[in-house]
């Protein structure tokens, strides 16, 4: 667990890789992409956005043929990919006096295909956290390393969506490794990493020089009138959806006698146990209070703290607003902090 | 090699345990799967603890007692006797096989009978190998089919500006007089949807509305409302109004009962209902979303509760399901507001229409009809008394 120099450096080389731009395009038809995406599953595990009892959700699919045909957005982003809801971190073996670690580090290598711009760039968020700042998050390194992402520009917003009011746009392909327009009859595919370069099939596809079309770029989200807007809410839980809330908690379980596991897991600043400090004080006793963080978190300290500089946590997916059960709306309360302010 | 079940066996110190030293001095067999657990009394043995054990892998559970009318505490073991068989059937829904949990009474003097109690027990949960369970779909299905067959809500009312002006005029004299701090209503926010809304001014009141979709169920916000932190000095309280409709104010009957608060602190404003629009929504996420939105307050704390796994596994999620339902056992008015707030579309109401029947079946008692608390959920918020 004390190698954060050299896991460090490995980390950056993965960030380094970022910025290399490649602008090889091809064009695809649907069966060229059907045959290719079988193939990555047939070699690799391929998670693909699927209906999974009236839910679209980034699950593992065997083929082609399982995947949504057609979505907006699933209803929990990608980074469950690189920061899954639950991760075993280690096992502890206790014999007598003895007390042996063992480090469990996922090692098999995934693509995820239909990753949308907003959630490409909330992964880009979190690896500023857990890449980019020390100590290094190992286990995310590691998944983020051995995971390739096929993005997916939106041919249309939906109906929360308000990525290009956070700096987003529907087409950004600086997140993923393969960036995918839809044309007509088909698909224009980017490389935009040498780890998507890597995975398209060379002399299979034609090679073109056309730009993509702009998708959904032009297009404006529905801006409520000023006048509309309420006050005074409070009510819980959106971190899950959200493609770059990173809080965790971290807990020992015990599996057998003398063995144990430690855990992490996802955790919510919306929960009222979250700032519990020793004596039972609760700082953030009050809902208004928990809600106050989390919009001040999203659009202030994340990025102050990480140096994000004008830009904020926020990829404007729009999940928080589509799962709310009372209606609170993230660009309703920025329009109101901005009023104040 | 033939399969050896774990057995938890929850002893009550007094009677049964002082049973299973009995059978030892007596010479007679018991098996060695049994894994005896001291308790106090049989009335210890709460339903998280069975659950608990399932979850961390046992195969069986039994609980012995004293004979009733035998407790050391007078009434112990009445309470197993009350709760324990209803979370029995609760378990048998939710896919458990009915043999792999036995409560039963043991005295001190009957070696012979723990002997045989022990064996029989061992001997079924061995015939029904491993543990595993799941929520049988078929009761998911069947939940749906009633769902689907219930009639539609034929709305008729599509002008709700009577209602609207009435709540708005009531409001309006509830803050102006004083006697109220805020009015807990409805209102449409910017896309278009309707919403919980916190009347404290006169500007506020403009924004309340009725309309065909109030889904929304109120009274959870009344015991936030009044809640103090458990530090710092205490804030006054003034009396809250809230806009309820019928379904939804039963609940307000079980919190008196719990004791949230006292009757005059709220001034209830009932609004007739003729049907609400797209008010209806296997188990995969557990995020506490249902239990958070839920007007009552229940033991499983996400972040909090050990008597859940941290991990996001079938066992946790099943044993958070079943607790959840358990909590709410006797206490749940059916609102429905936890399976509206799911984003997963979890059938999170099958487990406490389940409850809700069973209880009414053994108790007569259905939540919320009048102020009294569940027949078998301890409150944990004071002690009710008749009449305050």
């Amino acid at each position: 667990m004390k190698k954060a120099k050299p896991e460090g450096e490995r980390a950056k080389s993965v960030s380094d890789k970022r910025p290399v731009e490649y602008s090889q395009r091809w064009t695809i038809s649907h069966k060229e992409l059907e045959t290719w995406l079988d193939g990555i599953a047939a070699a690799r595990t391929l998670l693909a956005p699927r209906d999974v009892s009236g839910v679209t959700l980034y699950r593992p699919v065997a083929n082609s043929a399982e995947i949504a045909p057609v979505f907006t957005r699933p209803l929990l982003s990608v980074k469950g990919v690189f920061f899954p809801p639950t991760e075993r971190m280690f096992t502890i073996h206790k014999t007598g006096l003895e007390v042996q670690l063992e480090e469990t580090f996922p090692e098999w290598e995934t693509v995820v295909f239909g990753v949308r711009p907003c959630d490409a760039r909330g992964a880009r968020l979190l690896d500023a956290i857990f890449l980019n700042t020390n100590p290094v998050d190992a286990f995310y390194a590691r998944r983020r390393e051995n995971t390739t992402l096929i993005g997916l520009a939106c041919k249309e917003l939906g109906p929360t969506c308000f990525c290009t009011s956070v700096g987003g746009s529907p087409d950004d392909a600086s997140g993923v490794d393969i960036m995918l327009y839809e044309t007509e009859g088909g698909y224009l595919a980017q490389a935009v990493t040498e780890k998507g370069r890597y995975l398209i099939p060379g002399g299979e596809w034609k090679e073109t020089d056309l730009a993509h079309q702009p998708s959904a770029a032009g297009s404006q989200y529905h801006v409520p009138e000023k006048d509309e807007w309420p006050g005074r809410f409070k009510d819980d839980y959106c971190a899950y959806v959200c493609p770059t809330c990173r809080c965790f908690v971290v807990r020992d379980e015990v599996l057998a006698p003398g063995e144990f596991e430690r855990l992490r897991c996802w955790d919510s600043c919306m929960g009222e146990n979250y700032r519990r400090v020793a004596g039972g004080h609760k700082p953030r006793f009050k809902r208004g209070e928990r809600q106050r963080n989390r919009f001040f978190c999203k659009f202030y300290y994340f990025p102050e703290q990480y140096g994000l500089g004008a830009a904020s946590a926020c990829t404007g997916c729009g999940r928080c607003i589509e799962v709310c059960p009372v209606g609170v709306d993230v660009t309703e309360v920025l329009v109101d902090m901005e009023e104040q302010v | 090699m033939t399969f050896e079940p774990k057995i938890i066996a929850f002893l009550c110190t007094w009677c049964s345990y002082t049973g299973a030293d009995s059978a030892g001095v007596a010479r007679l067999k018991s098996p060695a799967n049994v894994r005896a657990i001291r308790v106090p009394c049989s009335g210890r043995v709460s339903p998280e603890l069975v659950m608990r054990t399932f979850d961390q892998g046992a195969d069986g559970v039994l609980v012995l007692g004293c004979h009733i009318g035998e407790c050391h505490y007078d009434t112990g073991n009445h309470r197993a006797a009350k709760r324990l068989p209803i979370l029995h059937t609760l378990m048998q829904y939710a896919g458990l096989e009915a043999e792999r949990f036995r409560l039963d009474w043991v005295s001190a003097s009957e070696g012979e009978r723990f002997s045989r109690i022990t064996t029989e027990f061992v001997e079924a949960v061995r015939s029904r190998g491993p543990v595993s369970w799941r929520i049988p779909p078929e009761h998911v299905l069947a939940m749906s089919r009633q769902m689907a067959a219930a009639e539609p809500c034929p709305y008729p009312e599509t002008d709700c500006t009577g209602k609207t002006d009435a709540i708005r005029a009531k409001a309006k004299e509830l803050l102006f007089s004083g006697a109220v701090a805020c009015v807990i209503g409805y209102e449409v926010g910017p896309r278009g949807r309707t919403r919980p809304s916190f009347a404290y001014t006169e500007e506020d009141v403009e924004r309340l509305v009725w309309n065909p979709e109030v889904t929304n169920n109120l009274t959870g916000y009344i015991p936030v409302k009044f809640r103090r932190s458990p530090i710092g000095p205490p804030e006054p309280q003034k009396p809250v109004a809230v806009v309820v409709k019928p379904c939804d104010c039963r609940a307000i009957n079980v919190q008196l009962a719990e004791n949230h608060y006292k009757r005059e602190q709220i001034h209830v404003i009932g609004v007739t209902c003729d049907g609400l629009r797209g008010a209806n929504g296997g188990l995969q996420a557990r995020c506490a979303t249902c239990q958070d939105r839920v007007p009552l307050t229940c033991l499983y704390e996400r972040d909090e509760s050990t008597w859940v796994g941290l991990g996001i596994g079938l066992n946790e999620k099943r044993t958070f399901h079943l607790g959840r339902a358990w909590h709410h056992a006797g206490r749940c008015i059916g609102c429905n507001e936890c399976e509206r707030a799911c984003p997963m579309e979890i059938p999170i109401s099958l487990l406490n229409r389940k409850l809700a029947n069973e209880i009414e079946k053994a108790f007569g008692h259905r939540a919320g009809v009048t102020v009294a608390p569940s027949p078998i959920v301890t409150v944990l918020s004071g002690e009710y008394k008749e009449g305050t």
